[in-house]
């Protein structure tokens, strides 16, 4: 076999810049692993153990997993109220933070002003936004219970009742996403004006527009969006914090709380370490599924690589 | 245009950097004059440490001890204020306060005692004093009250298998609050301070106080419940004070020894329906999610509910300012009882922590510490803590010296329903005799939440619930 000159240099070349690249990242390789691998396999390591945060851990294998998926009276209550949580999130922050950044991509006036209001709620400090919408939602005197007795509707107990709490703490998610609105506007802005005046040419009406073209030039930071959301609302944990305390009943023990719950109230650490490493799995497999699905629904314009 | 941009940037960098410089130098600054405050109080206790050598033999240095306080940094220098008088008279025993805010105070300690990082002494969450002596946390304090002349009274005494762990610094009961100027409006007697009402006077009482925006009370047939503009009471359901319900109908939460959870029986479901009901069925209650420890802040220091009951604590935290500031006239009377006159008591004690390592240093502080008089402008005098000495309860005149006082409701009312029935129907709350409590109630807290609201009775949500129940009182 004949060796090609040119291609062995550029291998040489390319090892060579390569070796640099990761000399350079160096420091992110550190943290990675010394601050997100190392700290997982610990966590799932500890987990195998019975520890309450002093004294010595013993080993018990799998016991915390089992008591975790047979007896503990709140996971599968806490699972389904962070997934479906979750959902009413993304979903609900997918959809405004789209409608207002279209908005926000026309020429209003004041524009400045407006995109400046729908990005505020994101940089406003949590305790602070939890505790004016607990103003607005208290079930007695609130806000919103004030105006439906204006219109004569009965009261809601936003917080306080069990099928009513998930979309209430949803909707401040919704209203506290502007980030999402941000790279949204980003998006539209990247969308190429030759489409839409090619379909313009062709007598395509504002939504056949939206729809046909700035939706699909859309797709890869719909899909961003909805990743990043997804996993940060599955991360919840300020609002049962700041609001309810998990309740009522189980209805919004969210994961983290859970977690919090044992490992700081209770000192159940290693049991807690149970919860985390669980957790882990579940984000792990609602990732997987989006990142499987994404490849049939988003396009890149360099097309597929 | 490009370098007028760059020159901002670099602008705004010299100035941030400017202002990172400005701030550093400002704590420096700060640093250094603590220092100095340090050091001359230093030189003062040295000059002390001279002065009584002759008594102490202390070898040159103090032994430094942590205190850790829950509260904010302007309580927590007001305790080291106390501290501070501690400290002259102790040349050998240097005390400094560490202050955590209070709702991270637990979490705080948790972790403090994973890192082996305990402070010497501190003030306790009641409900993980147990936990923290099953778990050797706590240093041995029974010799406290040698040869004192009055003990703290028996019920605010923590006891791991019966021997004492920590003593309370302060005693607090459960009691009933009520609204002077909503009885004079609806024509009723105030409620006895010597005799508590029944619970079905009390929620006869609580229909008649209890208004439509027509001003009809709940006994009138055409009472609007859709529109109530005041209602007749709230039973605090922030879950640990209902165990005093199940008391009071002739049941329990747990057998004596703490040891078995009979929460599931009859007499204890009833009571904790009983008080659901009051909204539910009654509707002379707001609804209330027993989400939150603020069941008089929201009821009678708003003028909005014409009886609540609630923890002594009320007197000085809330209502002595909702009196002076607010013109509320409030009085006081006994808990209301199904069955058994009764009410419970609490109180945060002082410990001494296991990891120490001058823990004989360490005890005599909290020792001097819980001397009443130490707390008294702070703490007794404002209404807030309760004393915990028999003396105070059967001495009427150390009570006169207590309750004397504009702070508090009238001597004749708050002796007959606080002191007297502090000292004569107060039973321990459980987390006394019984570990794992927060973990308990918290559970607890989340089974009842559906019904608060309704949606299950208190029986179904017990049964449901009572064998997590009884695991996590058995630790596992």
């Amino acid at each position: 076999m004949v060796k090609k000159p040119g291609q062995r240099t550029g291998r040489r070349l390319m090892s060579s810049e390569s070796r640099t690249a990761h000399l350079c990242m160096i420091p992110a390789y550190v943290g990675l692993v010394v601050l997100t691998y190392v700290p997982l396999l610990a966590v799932f390591g500890l987990s195998l153990f019975k520890w309450e945060g002093v004294g010595t851990p013993t080993w018990v294998g799998a016991a915390n997993y089992v008591r975790l998926f047979t007896r503990d009276p709140y996971f599968i209550d806490s699972v389904k109220a962070t997934v479906l949580y979750a959902l009413l999130s993304v979903f609900g922050s997918m959809i405004w933070s789209m409608v207002i950044a279209l908005l926000l991509n026309r020429r209003i006036p004041a524009r400045g002003f407006f995109r400046a209001i729908f990005y505020l709620p994101y940089v406003l400090p949590a305790m602070a936004v939890y505790l004016g919408w607990s103003w607005l939602y208290e079930s007695n005197f609130g806000l919103f219970n004030y105006i439906l007795e204006q219109f004569g509707i009965k009261k809601i107990m936003f917080l306080g009742s069990s099928s009513a709490v998930l979309p209430s703490l949803a909707l401040i998610a919704v209203w506290l996403s502007g980030n999402l609105i941000v790279i949204f506007l980003a998006g539209l802005q990247n969308v190429p004006r030759v489409y839409h005046e090619a379909a313009d040419i062709d007598g395509a009406n504002s939504w056949q527009r939206f729809w046909h073209v700035t939706v699909p030039c859309m797709t890869p930071i719909i899909f961003y969006n909805i990743l990043m959301s997804l996993i940060t609302n599955l991360q919840v944990v300020t609002p049962a914090l700041a609001l309810t305390n998990g309740g009522p009943g189980n209805s919004s023990c969210f994961m983290s709380y859970l977690m919090y719950l044992y490992a700081f109230r209770n000192g159940k650490l290693s049991y807690a370490c149970a919860i985390s490493f669980t957790f882990f799995l579940i984000i792990a497999v609602f990732t997987g599924i989006l990142f499987a699905t994404s490849k049939s629904w988003t396009y890149y314009e360099g097309g597929p690589n | 245009m490009k370098k007028i941009l760059a020159l901002v940037l670099c602008l705004t960098l010299v100035l941030g950097l400017a202002a990172c410089g400005t701030s550093s130098k400002a704590e420096t600054t700060t640093a250094s004059a603590a220092e100095t405050t340090t050091a001359a109080a230093a030189e003062t206790t040295t000059a002390a440490a001279e002065t009584t050598a002759a008594q102490e033999s202390s070898s040159g240095e103090p032994v430094k001890i942590t205190y850790s306080y829950w509260g904010t940094p302007d309580e927590a220098a007001s305790v080291q204020a106390v501290a501070d008088k501690f400290n002259a008279d102790h040349p050998n025993i240097q005390v400094e306060v560490m202050a955590i805010p209070n709702e991270e105070y637990t979490t705080k300690l948790n972790t403090m005692a994973t890192a082996n990082e305990l402070p010497d002494c501190g003030i306790m969450n009641e409900a993980g004093v147990l936990d923290f002596a099953d778990k050797d946390l706590l240093a041995d304090i029974s010799s406290m009250y040698e040869g004192a002349d009055s003990m703290p009274l028996d019920c605010i005494t923590f006891k791991s298998n019966g021997k004492p762990v920590a003593y309370s610094a302060a005693n607090e009961i459960l009691t009933l609050y009520y609204n002077k100027k909503m009885f004079d409006a609806a024509g009723l007697s105030y409620p006895s301070a010597t005799e508590p009402m029944s619970w079905d006077e009390f929620v006869e009482t609580s229909k008649k106080l209890t208004l439509d925006a027509n001003g009809k009370n709940a006994t009138d047939p055409k009472f609007d419940a859709n529109n109530i503009k005041q209602y007749g009471c709230v039973v605090d359901n922030w879950t640990w004070q209902l165990e005093v319900w199940a008391l009071s109908n002739g049941g329990s939460w747990f057998t004596s020894d703490g040891k078995t959870c009979n929460i599931n029986q009859d007499a204890t479901i009833d009571s904790i329906q009983k008080v659901a009901d009051l909204y539910l069925k009654d509707k002379v209650m707001p609804y209330n999610a027993g989400l939150e420890d603020n069941g008089i802040q929201r009821s009678i220091a708003t003028g909005t509910v014409a009886m609540a009951t609630g923890g002594t604590w009320n007197v000085g935290t809330c209502l002595a300012t909702a009196k002076t500031d607010e013109g509320l006239e409030y009085g006081v009377a006994p808990l209301p009882y199904m069955k058994n006159k009764v009410t419970i008591c609490t109180g945060g004690p002082q410990v001494v922590f296991s990891q120490s390592k001058h823990q004989a240093e360490a005890m005599e502080f909290i020792k001097w510490y819980m001397q009443e008089e130490n707390s008294w402008d702070s703490l007794i005098a404002t209404g807030i803590w309760m004393p915990i000495l028999e003396k105070y309860y059967t001495d009427e005149s150390l009570t006169h010296k207590w309750v004397d006082n504009p702070n508090f409701p009238p001597y004749d009312e708050y002796k007959p329903a606080v002191v007297d029935y502090a000292m004569n129907n107060a039973k321990s709350t459980c987390w006394y005799y019984t570990p794992h409590t927060d973990e308990f109630i918290t559970y607890l807290r989340s089974l009842l939440g559906p019904v608060w609201t309704g949606e299950q009775t208190a029986k179904d949500a017990i049964n449901g619930g009572y064998d997590a129940l009884n695991a996590i009182l058995q630790g596992n």
